[in-house]
Formats: structure tokens, sequence, C-alpha cells
């Protein structure tokens, strides 16, 4: 029983110091702005255009790319095929790289010398240093969020409901919308979060694509380089703010899913 | 109505070999075999949601082997129902119906007369997750019933029932079947075959080993692998032997049995059932009489009373009564004799486990 309470307080404490290496710096950076600074920060209306602008690329980008990620994370549940594995790599490859040698390999496929930013010249669309070049950066470091929380989902449904209504005489496309999605949704709606706040915070590919028109993450950057870290501070503690938001909004979402899945198993039982 | 001909399947690791059955129109065939026999297989590959590797499948005489799963009308209910959770039940049984064109006013109509055949209209605005099981497959038979298929084929749908409720869906069965409805029915228990079944196909390893109504399967199993399944625990492999025109029979540990008269090969499986094997501690008296002495080996409680196993170089399983054991107080280890009648041995097909 000693041992017992020795092994708490060990675990306890070494938990506690993790929490304090995260919550730490981000209370440190609160207690260290005033008021003031935070007021005029909040109405500096380069700060309110770049916090906006962010939130809407980020969303617009997320949103676009579902179209394609959630049919690949369905396929990815559902289907077996050759190299499976070596596709399952490539969706994850955005997560270990570096994102700014994400931000490198977009750039050389958005430029005007780019396959893609190439094309994009010819129908007078410049893809650097433009909002639709930053979706793509921020959507390509985020993208795996969405496809495997979506791909888990699709996985969790019952194949069993999915044939019963082939048999009760429903099209492929039909079974998607009225019986796969449906029960998937919470897991595509979580994904969809996460991609969404993945994307709003990407610094690394998106600075090598667009410096300018200016994302959250850049323009703290750039007020940190230009006036320091006391101008840094508050644009910091706004965007940090906003984030959090969709952060708990994913929270409850997520805690909301394991609860109706607990509530299915008792009723199973 | 429903026939398939030579229909085989290679799956993973299982192999459905030959599979030609028949099912009239109006009949109540129940296909019996152990789980991992290939019964729900070969439900699926009649239903077209697994193709065949070869044979044909015929419904009303014409051959649907590679028609669409969604135009063959075929109404399958899976072993574990697939309602959809996220619907209502009322939406459950609307779903098959909404993809036909018909009025909502038909619709409405079809759903409420299915929730009145299956007992469930005060369920129809819960959700499947709050059902219990006898509810929940009500609501799988109610939502496949409103499809009106030709044929209904039933993948072990007692297996998430309640004990109590099994005679209540047992009835809706049986009513369901007079009502017209042809059905196809998988299971593994030998009860529910006989309580059902105008025909039973017995399946194992992937093969129909036998086919005919219960009584024909039952009372005369083409093998030990029906023989068990019907209950049968008496089984001896024997050699026969005819000696001045009478005939009797040796098993494999040198017990003799007296025969009736009558062809028999060389050798073969006799089974007794354990109805018709007697335990006295004198024996019976009588020309067609079998008395081999043995040991009460083990004695255990049956639904209709005890089930005594005694050994007499063979084991011998043996059927009583309460009512018998009471004035015969037979115990462990006691010597007795066991005694049945050369016309209670039935003569069956080789072993085939």
């Amino acid at each position: 029983m000693k041992g017992h309470t020795l092994f708490n307080w060990i675990f306890a404490i070494l938990a506690s110091l993790v929490l304090l290496f995260i919550i730490a710096p981000l209370a440190g950076m609160f207690l260290d702005s005033s008021f003031s600074e935070m007021r005029s920060t909040a109405t500096d209306p380069a700060v309110r255009r770049s916090v906006w602008f962010t939130l809407a690329i980020a969303f617009a980008s997320t949103f676009l790319f579902a179209l394609g990620a959630v049919p690949l994370a369905w396929i990815m549940a559902r289907r077996n095929f050759p190299l499976k594995n070596m596709v399952q790599g490539i969706i994850d490859l955005p997560v270990v790289l570096p994102h700014t040698a994400a931000g490198i390999a977009l750039l050389g496929f958005l430029s005007r010398d780019g396959l893609l930013g190439g094309a994009a010249q010819k129908a007078g669309i410049m893809l650097v240093n433009n909002g639709a070049g930053i979706a793509m950066a921020m959507s390509f470091v985020s993208l795996p969020f969405l496809i495997n929380a979506a791909r888990d989902g699709f996985a969790a449904v019952p194949e069993r409901t999915e044939k019963a209504a082939l048999m009760l005489g429903a099209s492929p496309s039909r079974i998607f919308f009225t019986v796969s999605l449906p029960q998937a949704w919470r897991s595509v709606v979580s994904g969809f979060i996460m991609m969404f706040a993945r994307g709003m915070s990407e610094f690394g590919a998106v600075v090598i694509i667009a410096y300018h028109p200016m994302i959250a993450p850049v323009l703290i950057y750039d007020r940190f380089n230009t006036y320091g870290l006391s101008a840094a501070r508050p644009a910091s503690i706004l965007f940090i703010l906003v984030a959090l938001v969709f952060f708990v909004l994913f929270r409850i979402l997520a805690t909301e899913r394991r609860q109706i899945f607990r509530r299915e198993d008792d009723a199973a039982d | 109505m429903l026939r398939t001909e030579k229909l085989c399947k290679r799956l993973d690791s299982f192999y459905l070999r030959d599979i030609s059955l028949e099912v009239a129109q109006g009949e109540y065939y129940v296909l019996l075999g152990r789980s991992g026999a290939g019964k729900t297989q070969l439900l699926e590959v009649i239903c077209g949601l697994t193709p065949p590797d070869s044979g044909k499948v015929f419904l009303e005489g014409e051959e649907i082997t590679r028609k669409k799963v969604q135009d063959r009308g075929i109404g399958l209910v899976f072993q574990d129902l697939a309602l959809f959770p996220h619907y209502s039940v009322q939406d459950n049984i609307m779903y098959p119906l909404k993809l036909r064109k018909m009025s909502s006013t038909e619709r409405n109509e079809r759903v409420r007369h299915a929730a009145d055949q299956m007992n469930i209209t005060d369920l129809l605005h819960r959700k499947p997750g709050n059902l219990s099981g006898g509810e929940k497959q009500r609501v799988a038979l109610a939502r496949t019933l409103v499809t009106e298929p030709k044929i209904l084929l039933l993948d072990e749908p007692m297996a998430s029932v309640d004990a109590s409720l099994k005679d209540s869906i047992r009835r809706m069965l049986r009513r369901l079947n007079r009502s017209g409805q042809t059905i196809v029915h998988v299971t593994h228990d030998f009860g529910e075959a006989v309580s059902l079944a105008s025909r039973v196909g017995v399946m194992h390893n992937g093969r129909i080993i036998q086919n005919g109504t219960p009584a024909e399967v039952f009372t005369h199993p083409v093998n030990r692998f029906v023989a068990r399944y019907a209950g049968f625990k008496n089984f001896f492999r024997v050699t026969f032997v005819k000696s001045y025109n009478n005939w009797s029979c040796i098993t494999d540990s040198r017990t003799k049995f007296r025969l009736t008269k009558g062809d028999y090969p060389s050798s073969g499986l006799l089974i007794i059932p354990s109805t018709e094997v007697f335990i006295s501690r004198q024996g019976a008296a009588g020309v067609e009489i079998n008395n081999i002495p043995g040991v009460i080996d083990d004695i255990v409680p049956s639904p209709l009373g005890y089930e005594i196993t005694v050994d007499a170089g063979d084991i011998f399983y043996a059927d009583i009564t309460h009512r018998e054991m009471l004035e015969q107080k037979f115990f462990t280890g006691e010597n007795v004799i066991i005694s049945f009648r050369s016309g209670s041995l039935r003569l069956v097909g080789e072993s085939d486990e």
C-alpha cells in the first residue's frame, strides 16, 4: 500500500512537471502583457485583418480539400488495393516533414516555373504571395489530420449496415451519404477542426510561399523581428485566444463522441 | 422458386463446394450447421453480396447469378441485424421505401402495416440503440418485409433473442410463412430447425450433406455428423456377421449385438437412441432383446430426468425419468445390465467428421 502511494506521488510529480512546462510559458506571456497593450493590439487594423484573413483562408482551404480528403479517407477505410500501405505513408508524410522543407517543395510546385504555378499563371493567377498559395501550404501540412480522423470514423462504421442498405436497394452513393457518412460524421468533423486548427497555426511552409498577405503567425514573427518581444506578445495572445476557442470546440466534440460510443456500448450490453 | 446449381466459392481459408439446392414457393427451408460450416457465406452468395467462383443461382426460373444485388428481389436479415443506429425505427423501415417510386401516403401506410404485423407500432419513434434483442429483430424483419421480397433469407434470426422470446419469434416466422412468404433460415440450433422447417439441409465443411423433411433427416441421418446433430449419442462402428440365417454384429470393443433379419453390409455405423436404452439390475427378457452387462460411469441430471453413462466395454448413454430414478436408486459404480431391442439399432452411413 505504501509502495502504491509512493508510485502515485512519483507519477503525479512527473505529470505536473510536464503540465507546468506547457502552462508556464503561456501563463508568463499573459502575465507580462498589460490590458492597454492587449486593447490596442485588438483594435490594430493590421492585426485584426491578419487574424480574420488567417481564419478565412484556413476554413476555405479545409473545406475545399475536404471534398477530396473525405472520399480518400473512405477508400482507405473500406477498400483493399495494391500498395495501400504506401498510399498511407504518403498521406502521413507531411506530418514528419520539416515544415520549411514542405514550403520549399511546394514553392517549386506553385512558382511560375512549377507545374501548377505555371498552369495557373497562364490563366492569370499567381499562386505565390497569394491567398491561394497560402491555402495550399496550410492544407499540405494539415491534410493528414482530416484524412486519418475520417478514415478511423469510416472504419468504425459497421460494414454490415452498408451491406444491409445495399440489400434494401440503395446505390453506392446513396449508401455513402445516408449510412456511412452519418455514422462517421463526428470523426469527420473532428478531423475537419483539427485540420483547420493546424492549418491556421502554420508558419514554416506558409512563410516560404507568401510573406504577404500576412497570416497571423507571419505577422507575429514580423512584429518580433521588427519591434521585439513586447510588440509580438499581445498579437500572440490574441491569436492564441482565437486558436483556443477552436481547440475547446474540438475537445467538446471529441468528448461527446466518446460518450455516444459508451452509451451505445451500454445499450448493446 | 430458388435453385442453385453447383455453387462454389473459395474464401480465405474456406471453400463452399458444389452447393445445389432447391427451395419451393412457400417453403420454409432451414439450413442447419455448426458455426463455420459456410451457411452465412452461402446466403451471401445467393443474395449477390459475394460473387460465386462457379455455379448458378436461379430465382423464379430466371438466372440471377450476375444480377445486381439491388435488383434480385431477395430480402436478407443479417445475424447482427444491421439496423441503422442513426435513424429511428420508423426511418429504418422507411429507408427502402424512399428508394422506390411511391407517394408518401403509400410509404406511411406500408410502414404502419409492417409495424402492425411485427407488433412494433409503439417503438416507431425510438432509436435502435434503445431496443431489446427481440425488438431489434422485429424491426429488422419489418424493414426487409416492406420491400416485399420474393424470398426471405434469415441468418441466425434467434441469435440475439432471449430464450423467453424465442417462442414468440418462432410463432411470428411460422405465421409469416403460412401467409405465403418463402423463407430460407440459417441456424446452428437443431430444435429451431425441427420446430420451423418444412425441409432441412444439413451443412458441414462447405457442403450440404443431407436434405429432406426434418423427420427424414433426423430419424435416418446419413452419417455420424448428422446423427450427432439430431442428438444421438450411442454410436458403434461394427462388423456384421451372419450365422445360420441370424445376423449379429461386433463392435470395435468386441461387444456383440443381435440384429433383426435383413441385409447388412460387411461393416458400418450403428446408432441407438438413448431413450431406447434401458438399465436394470436383472436385464430384460425376449428373443429380440440385447442384454449387456456394464458399470455405471456417470449420472447427470437432464431436462426430463437423468442421463446415465454405462461402461460396458463400449460406452452407452441411457435416458431415464425422475420417477425411474426414484424407484431404482441407481448409483455410480453399480453393476447393471443395458437392454435394448434389436429393432432400435439403426444403420447409418460412414463417419464424416
